[in-house]
């Protein structure tokens, strides 16, 4: 018993990018334990709403928790009010959902990520007990040391920190934006045994959502 | 602490086409505290062979006074310039022998075959393994970062300005993400003839 | 929410609605307010796994030692933002408030961009420093009571009593591991107010505070040039400067800083700038 440990790591690397009109989230889909590989096909992306999708590496059984209770909580906003919650309310509802398990945390690195009431993309990140942080890229994982500089390369670098947008530039178009995140899974599977098999890619715009997968390394 | 903290610090090398660049921070840390941000860890051992020794400080000058006396005991003794395989090998047996009480100083060796041209980079751990067959080699506190960026920016025959380009980027953007790396940094790009040295600006928080 | 839009409520605003986590305090249970909109109601639910009690207590006590490589106890305590330079003075023009914006955890930077000052009313700032989430999440509670109070009583309450109700409410978890060291500051009907509070329930008045990793080198700068007749352009200086150079020598300090004022007509941001950008600007370069 000594051994026992209430938490594992499962791995994995999830990101995503707000653009002007699109949200672009990103997952690998492997499952793994210390050294053995769980699952080769689990991708880490959950839709929440018609607006908003939640990503979330971690150790599996708390992020599996985690949505159920977000689930329920979304579902009793319909009931009370008769519509969806707002990409916004979701963002704002993580905190009180994470930290009320402040004393005993979800082992957990979520994102949500969605459109907002005027079609415009957003993207937050969070600690394990709920801080929010609102930019316009957010990478979190067991590849987000070694990919994290590079989205900041291509796309935080040359602006100045006292002027941080909550939506990429227009130049990053979708496109460009798909581009860039299949380089970022490609070198975190280079070099990350936890990160790999095939990355999913999920574009949401006005129009609607498309599902994209790329291969990856499986070794 | 761990010493591989306590004075922070990063190397990285990368090879081009007939060329290859080495690049280190400027920052000097101890503990929780800057005490310098005009540090570069990268040393000459000649004309076209560098060392970079990010790790605890007074290990890495003792490591590179203790280097330089053998790289100019074996040139003395062999009348010829050393090549960087025979120096990766003396760097190797040099922190080997220290296997029971090692120096804490990871190692990026950069530098071109006098005598054929063929540019070598590698890393290497405290006890000397290393790996010659990468075309980048990374050390120091800001390792993952740095690992990604180079994996993510590096293409194959990179012309020298376009390397230094490269390395820029990379090491800008790496200590960027390194609370212990940072404070400016310096380049060598080492062609056959020639080194070019240069000094760029980096986030200095 | 429908009824917040019915109300007129700002949307950003929306589900910043839940319940406050009531503390027993000496076997007391406090009574807390319930606002209509609160189906999203939280408390702070405590861990029930009794076979593995031990291992659970040493998860929840441990911080530093359980490290998240992958071999290791996988430990979400490790994944904590952490490091700050945060200080406050007082002065004849009111209150200045100035933070900087890094986030760490462990040595790696996971932002330069954090906002530190949480505004608790128009006339009350707290500061942030110690664990981020639990500054956010007690910071928009002690929000709450302080709008609940100005309801029920009419007037705008003092720092000196919102800085005590969450001290109170701190107490109520001391020795649970949640980690603060906040700065409330503010204006009332007795002048400016200035109070240090931490988790362990401490709270301290007082005219020239700063906390934080990089705190001893903001009060090298604010020890020596601080006087309380500093006009509020000096008073500026001071607080951008010190914060300064408290992210040049601190590793776990950096990013942006941020000046507050806080008048007697309520609190004003004063700027915000990158302190590599004011490095270069030194130097001329």
């Amino acid at each position: 018993m000594g051994d026992f440990s209430p938490y594992d790591d499962n791995g994995g690397t999830v990101a995503a990018i707000a653009g002007q009109d699109y949200v672009l989230i990103a997952c690998d889909s492997r499952l793994s334990t210390g050294s053995t590989i769980l699952s080769r096909f689990t991708p880490k992306i959950y839709p929440l709403s018609k607006m908003t999708v939640f990503a979330c590496s971690g150790f599996h059984a708390d992020v599996l928790t985690l949505i159920k209770n977000l689930e329920v909580r979304m579902k009793l906003f319909i009931h009370e009010h008769g519509e969806e919650m707002s990409t916004k309310a979701v963002m704002a509802l993580m905190l009180p959902t994470l930290y009320g398990r402040r004393f005993f945390p979800f082992y957990v690195r979520p994102i949500v990520a969605g459109l907002d009431r005027d079609g415009k993309g957003l993207v937050a990140s969070y600690d394990p007990v709920g801080t929010p942080e609102f930019f316009d890229y957010v990478i979190q994982g067991s590849g987000e040391n070694l990919v994290h500089p590079f989205l900041h390369n291509q796309i935080g670098a040359k602006r100045t920190l006292s002027d941080v947008p909550v939506q990429a530039p227009p130049g990053l178009t979708l496109d460009k934006a798909v581009k860039l995140l299949k380089d970022a899974f490609l070198a975190a599977a280079e070099r990350d045994v936890y990160t790999g098999d095939t990355v999913t890619l999920v574009a949401m715009t006005a129009k609607g959502t498309e599902t994209m997968e790329y291969q990856l390394r499986r070794d | 602490m761990n010493p591989f903290n306590y004075n922070g610090g990063v190397c990285v090398a990368m090879k081009g086409k007939n060329c290859v660049a080495i690049a280190s921070d400027h920052r000097l840390g101890a503990g929780r505290l800057t005490v310098s941000t005009d540090f570069p860890k990268v040393f000459e051992m000649g004309p076209a062979l560098f060392i970079g020794l990010p790790g605890l400080t007074t290990d890495s000058l003792t490591v590179v006074n203790k280097l330089k006396f053998r790289v100019n005991l074996y040139e003395l003794r062999e009348n010829r310039k050393i090549r960087p395989h025979t120096f990766k090998a003396m760097v190797e047996s040099m922190l080997y022998e220290r296997r029971f009480g090692p120096y804490y100083v990871a190692s990026v060796i950069a530098g071109l075959d006098p005598e054929t041209d063929e540019p070598f980079v590698t890393a290497m751990d405290v006890l000397g393994a290393g790996e010659v067959n990468e075309p980048f080699a990374v050390a120091g506190t800001a390792e993952e970062s740095l690992l990604g960026l180079c994996e993510a920016l590096w293409e194959p025959d990179l012309a020298p300005e376009d390397l230094f380009e490269t390395l820029s980027q990379v090491i800008l953007n790496a200590v960027d993400f390194d609370c212990l790396g940072g404070a400016g940094a310096t380049i060598h790009v080492i062609e056959k003839d020639k080194v070019t040295t240069r000094t760029i600006k980096t986030r200095m928080d | 929410m429908a009824l917040s839009k019915v109300c007129g409520l700002d949307e950003s605003w929306e589900s910043y609605n839940f319940e406050a986590p009531a503390p027993e305090v000496s076997g007391m249970k406090l009574n807390q307010p319930r606002l209509s909109l609160d189906e999203f109601a939280v408390g702070l639910s405590m861990p029930s796994v009794d076979v593995n009690q031990k291992v659970v207590q040493a998860l929840l006590e441990d911080e530093s030692d359980v490290q998240v490589e992958h071999q290791k106890v996988a430990n979400p305590r490790a994944l904590f933002l952490h490091g700050t330079t945060t200080l406050s003075f007082k002065f004849q023009g009111g209150v200045m408030v100035a933070v900087d914006s890094r986030a760490s955890s462990g040595q790696q930077i996971s932002s330069q961009t954090v906002n530190k000052v949480i505004p608790i009313s128009k006339y009350l700032l707290g500061t942030m420093a110690g664990g981020a989430a639990d500054c956010t999440y007690w910071m928009r509670v002690l929000n709450r009571q302080c709008r609940m109070f100005e309801l029920r009583n009419r007037e705008r309450i003092t720092v000196s009593a919102a800085s005590k109700l969450l001290s109170n409410m701190l107490y109520g978890y001391k020795g649970y591991g949640i980690s603060i060291g906040s700065m409330i500051a503010g204006y009332d009907k007795r002048g400016p107010g200035l109070y240090v509070i931490d988790n362990d329930g401490l709270r301290v008045a007082g005219n020239c505070f700063s906390i934080g990793s990089g705190s001893p080198y903001a009060f090298g700068v604010l020890d020596t040039e601080y006087r309380y007749d500093l006009t509020d352009k000096e008073a500026y200086e001071l607080a951008r400067r010190a914060i300064y150079h408290a992210t040049m020598r601190d590793p776990y300090s950096g990013g942006n800083v941020s000046v507050y004022h806080i008048k007697e007509t309520g609190w004003v941001k004063i700027e915000t700038q990158d302190v590599s950008d004011l490095f270069y600007k030194d130097r001329g370069l």
